[in-house]
């Protein structure tokens, strides 16, 4: 009978053994232990990556002569418009940093674009991230910009041997320093729980008081510079409708999010070239 | 022996769940849907194992699952040792040859387990009714999803043991 007792109770002292192991273990450990588990679950998840870029291959593969024909031929159109494009950048490049040194103004940072493909999408209640396919062997640095074509994707929260782990911008633990188009003065952005309905949704905070947003012209919400990490000028969102916030000064109001957000397959770490020193750069 | 074969079946099996649910969530994400899978994960091993190699088994399968989902690390180990240690306790009384206990007991343990999640996000997201919107939505149809697969999963572990010419019954025989 004792022996029997004591066979039901083995159970409750493996769970309490647990506990008080995994107060005591130094927190080396458990890192150890969650990087050596996440590293030896990658290269499953890589493979699946590029399983699906197979796919895709054999997709276009199937493709006709003609339809590849014209493809080419839309690629020719679209390329001769951005060798447009790219000669007028250059120049306009040219104009700004020979105002910027008349002017004496700070240098601004330049980054290093690494396309990166998206291996895994988590989007859930509990948490809005992606897993993208490179990592250390790519020197992503932890904390970096991620962007696509429609704009601000995230920032990079975790960096492993061969993947990165980045916070969407549809996540409340993310948070940045915005402009609203046409207006220099910084607002807050910041993510919020999404419903699951409807486009994805943030909000903006602290905007001053004279700015107007309305659905018929809803301001866009762009990146600055402030903070570092973004470049200026890349879209996060628009806001049609602003409200006066809790404090009574500033405004608030939603910003509608791109829903691509939610179906990214390929995005773009910016990796700064001048890495900020917050030693010597803090002001 | 000193440690039952077959954990290493149930932690493939298990292995291959998450990754398989992780994939239709990497899929779903467009429509903002998610699905938790994880409470069959820990029934079986709990039903058929002995005490020591059910520990095993499940400690691994927790790590694992703690590796690959972004919540903190240990809350799904713990919660799978908690639910694991409630069903050892009181095993006798299922009847592991079919499928309508642990289908059961993987319902009640998923359920769980979205409970945990849910609590460990925090305080503040309780009180926003969009997270409720998100969380509800995500329960019913990882319940529903759970129906159909919970009896593959089962099977699938049952026929391996078979294949691998390893016992298909639990330790321990239940009371009649």
């Amino acid at each position: 009978m004792a022996q029997l007792r004591l066979d039901k109770l083995k159970p409750i002292v493996a769970l309490g053994v647990f506990l008080i192991a995994w107060w005591v273990v130094p927190t080396f450990v458990k890192s150890f232990l969650k990087v050596s588990f996440t590293e030896f679950q990658a290269p499953a998840w890589i493979v699946s990556s590029y399983l699906d870029d197979l796919e895709g291959f054999w997709a276009r593969r199937s493709h006709s002569k003609i339809e590849l024909i014209e493809a080419g031929r839309e690629l020719a159109r679209e390329k001769a418009y951005y060798q447009y494009y790219a000669q007028r950048n250059e120049s306009l490049e040219a104009e700004v940093e020979r105002l910027e040194s008349i002017l004496n103004l700070p240098s601004r940072r330049e980054f290093r674009y690494e396309v990166a493909r998206v291996v895994r999408r988590d989007l859930s209640a509990w948490w809005q991230q992606i897993i993208i396919r490179k990592g250390n062997d790519y020197n992503i640095p932890e904390g970096a910009a991620v962007i696509f074509s429609g704009g601000v994707v995230g920032r990079v929260v975790e960096v492993n041997a061969f993947t990165s782990c980045v916070e969407l911008v549809t996540s409340p633990n993310f948070r940045m320093a915005a402009t609203l188009e046409g207006d220099g003065r910084p607002v807050v952005y910041q993510g919020i729980l999404q419903s699951g309905f409807g486009d994805p949704e943030g909000t903006v905070r602290d905007a001053p008081q004279d700015l107007v947003a309305n659905s018929q012209a809803p301001l866009k919400l762009v990146s600055t510079q402030l903070g570092g990490t973004f470049p200026p000028g890349l879209m996060l969102g628009t806001v049609a409708w602003l409200e006066p916030g809790s404090t009574g000064i500033f405004q608030a109001g939603t910003v509608l999010l791109d829903e691509r957000l939610l179906s990214l397959n390929e995005v773009a770490v910016l990796i700064p070239l001048n890495p900020l020193e917050f030693d010597t750069d803090a002001p | 022996m000193l440690l039952d074969p077959r954990i290493i079946i149930m932690f493939g099996a298990n292995v291959l769940l998450l990754y398989l649910t992780l994939l239709v969530n990497s899929a779903l994400s467009n429509w903002l849907l998610y699905l938790v899978l994880l409470g069959p994960m820990v029934v079986l091993p709990a039903i058929f194992l002995r005490h020591r190699s059910y520990v095993l088994c499940t400690l691994l399968t927790g790590l694992w699952v703690d590796a690959a989902l972004p919540t903190s690390f240990g809350l799904i180990t713990l919660g799978f040792l908690a639910a694991g240690a409630f069903i050892f306790q009181i095993r006798f009384r299922f009847r592991a040859e079919h499928n309508y206990h642990p289908i059961l007991l993987a319902h009640a343990c998923n359920f769980f387990a979205i409970a945990l999640i849910t609590i460990a996000s925090g305080v503040g997201n309780l009180l926003v009714s969009a997270f409720w919107i998100q969380v509800i939505l995500t329960s019913l149809i990882s319940h529903l999803t759970l129906l159909v697969v919970a009896p593959w999963f089962f099977n699938l572990q049952r026929t391996l043991f078979e294949l691998c010419h390893l016992d298909t019954e639990p330790e321990d025989f239940p009371i009649l």
